[in-house]
């Protein structure tokens, strides 16, 4: 696919350096223009190559039958508990991001000592919780290695920032990306509520799709909504609960409501 | 055997260039909404940007010459 541009881009660069090559050896002020622009454009072709780009609809295609499956196998199951989305402190690598889903909805968030002793278990007794990859890990992680960072060590006050970056002008995932913190009443807290509201992304489709799926809209999350809740829950250093998303009929503008739950 | 151009010729073709390339960068932003553009628009970027600041140079060393001339 890219070997035409690379053609066109060195005949473009060997016509521009004859061209410069004549300009010198008769002296002749077009020719040396003319062999610039060439030269010029030919190395741009060379250096500007074309991007591999997939289809939107292949995307759903993959992506939809895994979280269909991770909502079945959930339902039957009977977990109703929120889902949480683990902060590093809590697994015995920081790097990775953990889901806690408790099958009642009134269990209590262990600590992180207790959910480290039994990490490498996917369904957990005493309480009986599954603790689950999100769907948005791998992600979170293309996200930090564009960013050339782990979202630990950014602060939660700069996350807008380079999250908007990231999802816009990065990697083109979304058209516009918002984040609003709501700061709470008590001094010590940094933030309760987190508001994300992203437009036209290219996981839209996707969204819509899963609206129908309990577990995954409002709990566990698409994979954008999902690689959002690890950002913050890594940045804020807390476990962090998706409590609501909403998105328009055409689901072009997705608004996802995020906590950060005090320990 | 000398090359035809001279250091301001040269100065207004890096601006001329850096023009056209600093608009096309900016009008197949992503910023301005999702365009079929299939090309890699970080490097058109900076590619756009080095061109601005090699003409900048040469707006430098005009002036450097101004004010040393005096």
């Amino acid at each position: 696919m890219q070997e035409p541009y690379k053609l066109i881009g060195c005949t473009i660069l060997l016509f521009g350096a004859l061209s410069l090559f004549f300009s010198i050896f008769y002296e002749h002020t077009v020719l040396a223009l003319i062999g610039l622009g060439l030269t010029f454009w030919g190395a741009l072709t060379l250096y500007i190559t074309t991007e591999k780009y997939v289809k939107e609809i292949l995307l759903d295609s993959t992506l939809l039958p895994t979280l269909a499956n991770m909502d079945k196998i959930l339902t039957e199951l009977g977990y109703q508990g929120k889902a949480v989305y683990l902060p590093p402190k809590y697994l015995k690598d920081p790097e990775t991001s953990k889901v806690y889903i408790p099958k009642n909805k009134n269990t209590r968030l262990p600590t992180p000592e207790e959910i480290q002793q039994k990490e490498d278990k996917t369904f957990l007794k005493n309480p009986e919780v599954a603790l689950i990859t999100p769907p948005g890990i791998s992600l979170s992680k293309l996200l930090e290695q564009t960013l050339g960072t782990t979202f630990t060590k950014v602060k939660l006050e700069n996350l807008q920032k380079n999250l908007s970056k990231l999802f816009i002008e990065d990697l083109e995932i979304a058209e516009n990306l918002e984040i609003q913190t709501k700061p709470t009443e008590a001094a010590q807290k940094v933030a309760d509520t987190i508001h994300v509201k992203i437009t036209n992304s290219i996981y839209k489709d996707l969204c819509k799709e899963a609206r129908r799926l309990t577990h995954i809209c409002g709990s566990i999350g698409c994979p954008i909504c999902s690689a959002i809740a690890c950002a913050i829950a890594k940045a804020s250093g807390k476990p962090v609960t998706i409590e609501k998303t909403e998105s328009t009929e055409d689901g072009k503008v997705i608004d996802a409501f995020y906590r950060i739950i005090e320990e | 055997m000398n090359f035809p151009l001279s250091f301001w010729d040269i100065s207004l073709w890096l601006a001329v260039t850096a023009i056209i390339l600093l608009i096309t960068s900016e009008l197949i932003s992503p910023y301005y909404g999702k365009t079929n553009i299939l090309i890699n628009k970080k490097r058109l970027k900076n590619v756009s940007l080095t061109m601005g600041i090699l003409f900048l140079i040469t707006v430098a060393i005009r002036i450097y010459g101004i004010i040393t001339s005096t």
